[in-house]
């Protein structure tokens, strides 16, 4: 099996009496894609803030090759070569496309970024080969706000490349794609895998989850119920009467 | 009439810097300040004070006061971290009501209301000089590293952040830290422009970091086009410009310029914000770029 | 006693803080507007009632020409600055802007036509006697507490049984409902801006009794109300009630350790702390944005 980037351990996080997430323990390894798979409310994104920092856990454990995350804010986790796309997407609306690239190539906070020139122009060809990646390239002078839907989708894709993480969490990514666009999607996710990156998705359609994932979690209310290759999960029948709403009584 | 002049410009840089640095915070980095005026102030007195109890040299005078007001922008940067929009605004109300307060009270560094006099002449390597050159080179240095800022990776930055604070945060962007610099950077500038003040006038009290005088330069920055580069400068002029020329309207008694003058921005700012919210510069087909 | 004396002198004042503030978060939790010109209808409502005082009319009348001014510029404000601007587009700072110059301009007009610094009512009811030893009181205390009393006693009664302070409430408490329900939004949010515009006539009257007015006085009158929502929780008419009344004791029981002029101060402390450390409020639920 490849190298694990990151392992979370029994991450648990409640919101008030609900048990959001109830010991979530998950590895994402080099060159795999992960889907997680599962009802809704099943803790998926939750998962994902309590890995990024954008939530606390209230108990369990995440590292990230060996080094523990739990406690660091989300710009930390990011620096740790985190990079994570949201459902609703949260783009720089008013910046153009080619700021929203470059907005995520810099990551110092200081009045400017450190290596001079030289280190600008190397930025520069990561934003614009992230641009090409996408299909986004002739769009770049566009404004975020002015794009149509799978552009944004892409766009936020193309931060995510830009920004030059090995582990990818990604929210929904592929939902309401066309075809075509699910077609570069996937290409993207592959070129990736072939560089090493840990890629985790959530995705709901299970065609897309076959067609692009090697390893799936099952999630439902708040645990992993079943870990494998797509084909053991998705045919075993108790899962599919989960995930299509026909809960076992004595579980509800 | 050229002392006139002379003094009418000299104003107008020290504003142009108060303008653009506030444009800076509010048109970039989405902190809508209204105690601009007490970084102002801060390096007023700051200024004042090396003036009057060290040497009159200009440059040190701005430095120390650059420091000052920079150092205590964490006032503002403090509020401006964990809450923004209304908040952010009341927040920063009650810092310019207290502020008014301290300077009105702390008599051994302020002078009290009585306010700081006999500020010396300010000199440049021990030679004498007049204020208005050195204001001019500072209002060229500030707009010339805002407008550097806005375009860079900083500028990036700030705009990310404020479309969209987690995702610029799941980028690596350290929020905290970018936002207390752009409020230090502003605010500092706001220290020079009154560190030049204090030697332009070689007199300083309370008076003039009131909370009228945060609405004045927030009215400059509105009026002229938040987020543009040259907006608050026109702001600046425009409104500086508003007192001369209603000297010359016969019908308005003297005692009340001030108050005619203040009734005039109020309404442009009102108006401007029915009909053209981007201010006189602003590109109303780029939408607000404040929003 | 003098502890006992502020302690008095801060209810008084409290009680009409509570009542600006409850009208100021009466109209934020029903519009989502923050009605930054607040202070303007206090100082317009204060001012006539101090005309009508000097013009010879007797009290009450002066007092329904305040109110009905107070009302008059609410909505007049709702009508011709705010609804234009969030038609438009409706960023809050636009409506921030627009209601600071409005009130700027009011207070330079009320300070020409009625002249700067302060003005006051002298009546008997403001006159105090001893009623413990060491300890003043006016009738005017009375007056205050029980006006408060019967105020919010009336608006409890009126967002609780009628129609139309259900939905006034439900506003407050969930925006969406606005939407969702179809509710009149026109109808209600010129209701909201009449209501608590007239929630700050009464304390502008009686502040004009005691302490006395200056064409200033509509900031100080906006911030303690910005301050007594926020920390009272937005959204929640009891906690700014409480809360105001909370500012104006903290306020009068300072001056036992401070000068007068850090007063004011004091409130913004406390404004100061719960946004660094409680920004959601006493009662807040919601984080704040």
């Amino acid at each position: 099996m490849n190298e694990v980037l990151l392992r979370s351990e029994n991450l648990a996080r409640a919101f008030g009496g609900l048990q959001a997430v109830a010991g979530v323990s998950l590895s994402l390894y080099a060159g795999q894609v992960t889907a997680l798979v599962g009802p809704n409310g099943a803790g998926k994104t939750t998962t994902f803030n309590l890995i990024t920092g954008n939530l606390r856990a209230d108990s369990g454990t995440a590292q990230i090759r060996g080094r523990p995350i739990m406690g660091l804010k989300p710009w930390q986790v990011a620096r740790l070569g985190v990079a994570r796309s949201f459902q609703d997407l949260r783009l720089f609306t008013h910046m153009t496309v080619r700021e929203n690239v470059f907005a995520a190539t810099e990551t110092a906070s200081w009045f400017w970024q450190p290596g001079g020139s030289r280190a600008r122009l190397r930025r520069q060809e990561r934003a614009e080969a992230a641009l090409e990646a996408t299909g986004l390239a002739a769009l770049a002078d566009a404004r975020a706000v002015d794009l149509a839907y799978a552009e944004r989708k892409f766009l936020s894709m193309a931060r995510i490349l830009a920004a030059e993480a090995d582990i990818w969490l990604l929210d929904e990514p592929a939902s309401g794609l066309d075809l075509a666009s699910r077609l570069r999607f996937g290409e993207l996710l592959k070129n990736a895998q072939a560089r090493g990156v840990a890629i985790c998705l959530i995705e709901h359609n299970l065609d897309v989850v076959v067609e692009l994932s090697n390893r799936i979690a099952f999630l439902d209310q708040g645990r992993v119920l079943a870990e494998g290759d797509p084909g053991t999960i998705l045919k075993d029948p108790a899962l599919a009467a989960i995930y299509f709403g026909d809960r076992p009584q004595e579980a509800a | 009439m050229i002392a006139y002049a002379a003094n009418l410009a000299t104003l107008v840089a020290i504003f142009g810097i108060l303008a653009a640095t506030l444009n800076f915070v509010v048109g970039f980095a989405g902190i809508f300040s209204v105690a601009h005026a007490v970084f102002f102030g801060l390096g007023a007195y700051a200024g004042a004070q090396v003036a009057l109890l060290l040497v009159p040299d200009a440059l040190l005078a701005c430095l120390v006061a650059a420091i000052v007001a920079g150092g205590l922008s964490l006032c503002l940067a403090l509020p401006a971290l964990r809450v923004r929009g209304e908040y952010f605004v009341a927040a920063s109300l009650g810092l310019q009501m207290m502020a008014t307060t301290l300077f009105s009270e702390a008599k051994p560094l302020t002078g009290g209301i009585g306010g700081l006099v006999a500020i010396p002449r300010p000199t440049v390597a021990g030679i004498e000089v007049n204020v208005l050159p050195l204001a001019l080179v500072a209002l060229a240095l500030i707009l010339f590293l805002t407008a550097r800022l806005q375009r860079g990776a900083f500028g990036r930055s700030l705009q990310s952040i404020r479309d969209a604070e987690s995702a610029a945060e799941a980028l690596g962007k350290n929020v905290a830290a970018v936002k207390t610099l752009a409020v230090a950077f502003a605010c500092a500038g706001a220290g020079i422009g009154g560190a030049l003040f204090a030697l332009h006038l070689s007199f300083v009290n309370v008076e003039s970091f009131t909370m009228d005088q945060s609405v004045l330069v927030m009215a400059m920055v509105i009026i002229g086009g938040t987020g543009t580069l040259w907006g608050p400068l026109l702001g600046a002029i425009l409104l500086l410009s508003l007192p001369a020329g209603l000297a010359f309207l016969p019908f308005i008694p003297p005692t009340e310029v001030g108050a005619v003058q203040q009734i005039i921005y109020g309404l442009a700012m009102t108006l401007l914000m029915i009909f053209r919210p981007a201010g006189l510069v602003g590109d109303l087909s780029k939408g607000r770029a404040t929003a | 006693m003098l502890f006992l004396q502020l302690l008095l002198q801060g209810v008084q004042t409290g009680a009409l803080y509570a009542l600006t503030a409850a009208g100021f978060a009466l109209i934020f939790g029903a519009t989502r507007i923050f009605h930054f010109a607040h202070g303007t209808s206090f100082t317009l409502a204060g001012y006539v009632f101090l005309f009508a005082w000097n013009g010879g009319l007797p009290w009450w009348a002066g007092s329904l020409a305040g109110i009905l001014v107070a009302v008059l510029f609410g909505l007049a404000m709702e009508r011709l600055v705010y609804r234009p601007i969030q038609r438009h587009e409706g960023s809050f700072f636009t409506v921030f802007v627009a209601a600071f110059g409005v009130a700027v301009v009011v207070q330079n007009l009320v300070g020409m036509v009625a002249g700067r610094g302060f003005a006051s009512v002298d009546t008997p009811l403001s006159r105090a006697d001893e009623v413990l030893p060491d300890v003043f009181l006016a009738p005017i205390f009375w007056i205050a507490v029980g006006v408060a009393v019967a105020l919010f006693a009336a608006l409890s009664t009126f967002l609780t049984r009628t129609h139309a302070g259900v939905a006034l409430r439900a506003l407050a408490q969930n925006p969406d409902l606005l939407r969702a329900y179809g509710l009149s939004s026109n109808r209600l949010s010129m209701l909201a801006f009449a209501l608590g515009s007239a929630m700050a006539a009464p304390a502008a009257v009686l502040t004009a009794m005691t302490s006395g007015l200056n064409e200033a006085v509509g900031h100080h009158v906006m911030l303690i109300s910005m301050a007594a929502t926020i920390v009272g929780g937005v959204g929640s008419l009891r906690g700014a009630a409480l809360a105001g009344l909370m500012l104006g004791v903290a306020e009068s029981v300072a001056l036992q350790f401070v000068d007068t002029q850090w007063a004011e101060g004091v409130s913004f402390l406390v404004l100061f702390a719960f946004i660094i450390f409680r920004p959601s409020g006493i009662f807040g639920v919601a984080q704040a944005r």
